[in-house]
């Protein structure tokens, strides 16, 4: 059985997440720009006249995931503070890059490889096929708890204006152990969405009801797979406050 | 807390093809036909190469038949299989049609175009395979007519009959979908059919999708890399084995619509053969049971031989197949998708120059599949799962399962095949009078929904695709991608047909990703297509 129901009629006492504005250092919404290399391509922005490196092509395991021509991408990094360049543009390091779900066709920019230009590092994953793994491997799974076992909030994060989606299930394998090894009965997820402040002063916010479509996914993904659970409670929050994406989350409590 | 996947009221797969056939008989006088088949070690060829329900031949632990490219060989694990009295090749239901109808072990256990033309002169339209069910355009339309029948005769394509709305796979009623449909052309009827339409009493869709093949199935079905709860290109719940709760890969069928072989059979014996009182468990197993043990792919190639000859051939025959290592990513290094050494490529004592040159060519197309960067770009599914749009990648990308070519987690995506501006259409100007087989739909995403990332919120498509079950904007188009092996023997190809031969799909590809391959790039994938 899911329950339902808005987080401002349960008055439960949550942590502020999704209330506090982080700042960044840089965030912007810009159109992606595709730089070729005779090895894999990298992908730069531009904002203020300034060309921003955010990273290059890999595979479904990295931790940056390029954009997309054909949309705008909200951008939220760090410029290099020693100013270094690859592939022309300042590195933004960390980064985060999200795709904004409506098209835009004029986002649309691909530029040739460089003559003699090659990347300073050796990509994790060439263009071609693979060498028999991922690029990037996923952590340790933790030792199996030791009782005596506690309530345990584990956070899942999403990209701007995003649900559920190919990132998701690395997020929820943790959880899953956890619940399963502790005989969870009750699993409550809670749903935020959220705002960001951009840099030119501009408030973004995503859009409402996405929180409950965060939590709502995200239960349906836990019904059936642990069978000491008995109920599965949603819980939502549509209050878009500034913040980072820290608060772009689903909270997924586990109660033995 | 459980949840149980609804299983019922799940059609058919469907799918592919190649070139079609020609047996080599028993009385063949034919000395090329009879050196092959010593060349192959004396085993049998397919003699009469059409597969009557309950005709009672056994299929050997070996047999062979001959194609425009080569020949492909189907291999029994487990040996000879009887036929008498097993449920795939008998009778079951009313219409006459067995399993075998549309899977014919000459067509690597799918329906090669040919095979239905040829059915289609041989008995004047009576073989079961046109029964009106899903045979004709409709089923009301008048029986034994060309024109009832022209999505079958032109495209190999058979009507698939899903219901609108999806039903909800984890409970009761329906899904609510993002989009509405609409039927902008319909030249079957049956969409618009006051009894078989969206508008009838149990509003159906009718789409059109070529029957998939039956052979490699563990391959198809493997539970290794990517597999888990969770579609790994979506998040969504993996569809469950309702045997023993475990998630499957949903790599069945043109749209993932069933979780297991069993499943699909007992689909496919209701739907295609019309067996209203169900298949037995008993009935099933056997069918599974087969289908667990059954490989195909070509041995021989029409130019370069025996496609075993010599050392490092792996990617050839289904003994290969049969042994090979199973739901493995492939890559360089040590697991290929279709392994082809070097050596295999170096000229061969005994062999023809143009022999030789044959194999060299299929060597390189080889290369091409695994190593000829192009820009992949506006295909849901792949360029949405953390590559970018665009990702200069390979074929190996997508199709990067070892020794098939499938997508080694759960695959559906859109590529272009059916929705437009990619699906093959017919050109409308003043001076042709061609028409369009395909029915075409309008689908419009709902505002409160993010629009397609690469079509809008308008999109128009012969076939929805998964967008069929999952009611979601972003799959329409999408199609559970297919093996390819026995490309040789099963065309046309993709799910509607589209691709005549396996130029035409190297063609599509081209033009779709501006690949810019050259002429001798062509030749060459074809001729390493050909020979899988």
């Amino acid at each position: 059985m899911k329950n339902l129901y808005p987080l401002s009629l349960l008055a439960l006492a949550l942590a502020a997440n999704g209330t506090t504005a982080r700042a960044q250092d840089l965030a912007f919404v810009a159109c992606p720009i595709v730089q070729d290399t005779p090895s894999v391509p990298c992908w730069l922005t531009e904002y203020e006249g300034e060309l921003y490196y955010m990273g290059v092509q890999s595979d479904v395991s990295a931790p940056f995931n390029p954009p997309w021509l054909g949309h705008m991408a909200l951008v939220e990094g760090t410029p290099s503070a020693t100013g270094e360049r690859i592939c022309g543009g300042l590195v933004l390091d960390p980064v985060r890059v999200a795709v904004m779900p409506e098209m835009s066709p004029e986002c649309d920019e691909r530029l040739v490889a460089e003559p003699g230009y090659v990347l300073p590092f050796e990509p994790r994953r060439p263009p071609g096929p693979s060498s028999g793994r991922l690029a990037f491997s996923p952590p340790q799974p933790p030792p199996p708890p030791e009782p005596p076992f506690e309530p345990r909030t584990f956070p899942v994060y999403f990209p701007f204006e995003g649900a559920v989606n190919f990132q998701t299930p690395g997020a929820l394998g943790e959880i899953l152990d956890y619940a399963r090894a502790v005989g969870a009965e009750r699993i409550e997820v809670t749903g935020y969405r959220a705002a960001v402040l951009l840099t030119d002063g501009t408030v973004l916010e995503e859009r409402s009801g996405l929180a409950e479509l965060r939590a709502g996914q995200v239960a349906r993904m836990f019904e059936g797979l642990v069978d000491s659970v008995e109920e599965i409670d949603v819980v939502f929050d549509e209050a878009a406050e500034p913040g980072d994406w820290q608060d772009r989350r689903v909270d997924v409590r586990v109660i033995p | 807390m459980t949840v149980k996947p609804r299983l019922s009221h799940l059609l058919l797969g469907v799918a592919v093809t190649s070139f079609g056939w020609q047996a080599v008989t028993a009385q063949s006088t034919d000395e090329a036909a009879a050196a092959i088949a010593a060349d192959a070690g004396d085993l049998p060829n397919g003699g009469t190469a059409w597969w009557e329900p309950g005709e009672g031949r056994p299929i050997p632990e070996a047999i062979e038949y001959d194609n425009d490219h080569g020949r492909l060989r189907l291999y029994n694990v487990d040996g000879e299989v009887v036929t008498e009295g097993h449920p795939f090749f008998e009778p079951l239901g009313p219409n006459g049609r067995a399993c075998v109808s549309c899977h014919q072990p000459a067509d690597g256990m799918s329906l090669s175009l040919r095979s239905i033309r040829e059915r289609w002169e041989e008995t004047g339209g009576s073989d079961p395979i046109f029964a009106p069910i899903d045979g004709a355009n409709c089923p009301n339309l008048p029986q034994g007519e060309e024109a009832s029948h022209t999505l079958l005769l032109e495209r190999g394509l058979f009507r698939i009959g899903l219901p609108w709305p999806p039903r909800d796979p984890w409970g009761e009623g329906t899904i609510e979908p993002e989009f509405t449909l609409e039927v902008v052309r319909d030249p079957g009827g049956c969409n618009t059919d006051p009894e078989y339409g969206l508008d009838s009493a149990n509003p159906t869709v009718s789409v059109y999708r070529r029957p998939r093949m039956v052979a490699n199935l563990p391959y198809v079905v493997h539970r290794n890399f990517g597999i888990g709860p969770f579609v790994g290109k979506t998040g969504e719940p993996a569809l469950r084995d309702p045997e023993n709760g475990e998630p499957v890969n949903m790599n069945l069928m043109a749209d993932a619509r069933v979780p297991t072989l069993g499943t699909q059979a007992s689909d496919a014996a209701a739907n295609h053969l019309q067996l209203l009182r169900g298949l037995s468990r008993a009935e099933r197993a056997q069918i599974t049971d087969m289908q667990g043990q059954l490989f195909a792919a070509q041995v021989y190639d029409n130019v370069a031989g025996d496609l075993l000859a010599g050392p490092g051939g792996n990617a050839f025959g289904p003994e290969n197949l049969a042994h090979g290592d199973i739901g493995f990513l492939g890559n360089n290094t040590t697991r290929w998708v279709f392994p082809v050494a070097d050596e295999w490529a170096e000229p061969q004592p005994g062999l023809t120059e143009e022999q030789n040159e044959r194999r060299a060519s299929i060597w390189r197309g080889q290369q091409i599949f695994h190593f000829r960067t192009f820009w992949i770009s506006d295909s849901m599914h792949l360029n949405t799962v953390g590559l970018g749009n665009p990702v200069k990648r390979t074929c190996a990308t997508c199709h990067g399962m070892h020794m098939t070519g499938l997508d080694t987690a759960n695959g559906w995506m859109d590529i272009g095949t059916t929705n437009l501006p990619w699906a093959r259409e017919v050109p409308l100007n003043p001076w042709t009078d061609e028409e369009e087989l395909m029915p075409l739909f309008r689908v419009t995403c709902r505002d409160d929904v993010p629009p397609h990332p690469f079509l809008g919120r308008v999109i128009y498509t012969q076939d929805p695709g998964r967008a069929l079950i999952s009611g979601r904007c972003n799959d329409v188009g999408t199609i559970v991608m297919q093996q390819f092996r026995a490309f040789a023997a099963r065309a046309p190809y993709f799910s509607n047909g589209s691709a005549a031969n396996i130029r035409e799909v190297i063609d599509f590809y081209d033009r779709r990703y501006n690949i810019q391959y050259s002429e001798q790039e062509k030749t060459d994938l074809e001729n390493f297509l050909a020979t899988l």
